[in-house]
């Protein structure tokens, strides 16, 4: 018997990245699973050196959103 | 025959016609022009939110036809009278994948110099905790200039997003 997964949740902190927990799979752009392993804190700013991945720059540029 | 789901939309010049019983989701359409094709919003289609020319391009992409088009001056009468008319209840790619979705597993999509597509059964919440918007399918904002923050809103595109830099 399948144990029920537990809730997928995106949390838009502010002026940072996108923290995803729960259960998911993040795909990069070619299709490959990258991780199935939460949480974590995808880039919403633009400037990460690591994308998909928040890397902290955010902070550095003064991101507002 | 025609699906009393089907839906038209117009913006003057061309006609968009929806079959929802066509669709398979493969998302084309709102990973290439969001500003048009938004899932999330009702209507879902904004016949405003782009250029003809390229309101045409991306739907031609359709694999299914799904969401097809016509020239106005190109349409019989009936079809056009439908332009006039709007119905009550509009199913959208979200909606009649609502039962297949809630099976799998929540699917995180970066798309190439664009944004995250997410498909599946999923609550996106603010900075405290307070729900912003339930829904099976989404787009976040990637490259920081989103004018409808957290969503995509196109923009990527304008400012030159790039995911090398």
């Amino acid at each position: 018997m399948a144990m029920k997964e537990k809730e997928t949740q995106f949390r838009v902190n502010e002026n940072g990245p996108l923290e995803v927990t729960g259960s998911f799979e993040v795909y990069d752009a070619k299709g490959n699973l990258v991780t199935s392993e939460g949480p974590v804190y995808l880039c919403r700013c633009g400037g990460s050196g690591n994308k998909p991945f928040c890397d902290g720059t955010h902070s550095k540029i003064g991101f507002s959103g | 025959m025609s699906d009393p789901r089907d839906r038209q939309y117009t913006n003057g010049e061309i006609t968009v016609f929806w079959k929802p019983s066509k669709c398979i989701h493969a998302t084309t359409c709102f990973r290439e022009l969001i500003e048009v094709y938004n899932p999330g919003r009702r209507p879902w289609v904004n016949m405003n939110g782009a250029s003809t020319r390229r309101i045409i391009e991306v739907t031609n992409k359709c694999p299914t036809q799904a969401i097809s088009w016509k020239y106005n001056k190109d349409m019989t009468p009936e079809e056009l009278a439908k332009n006039r008319t709007s119905p009550a209840v509009e199913e959208t790619p979200e909606t009649i994948e609502k039962k297949k979705e809630e099976e799998k597993p929540v699917k995180v999509n970066i798309m190439k110099d664009g944004p995250i597509v997410v498909e599946g059964n999923f609550r996106i919440v603010g900075p405290e905790g307070n729900e912003l918007k339930s829904m099976l399918m989404t787009s976040f904002c990637r490259c920081g200039n989103s004018k409808s923050m957290p969503f995509c809103d196109g923009t990527h595109r304008k400012v030159g997003f790039n995911d090398e830099k």
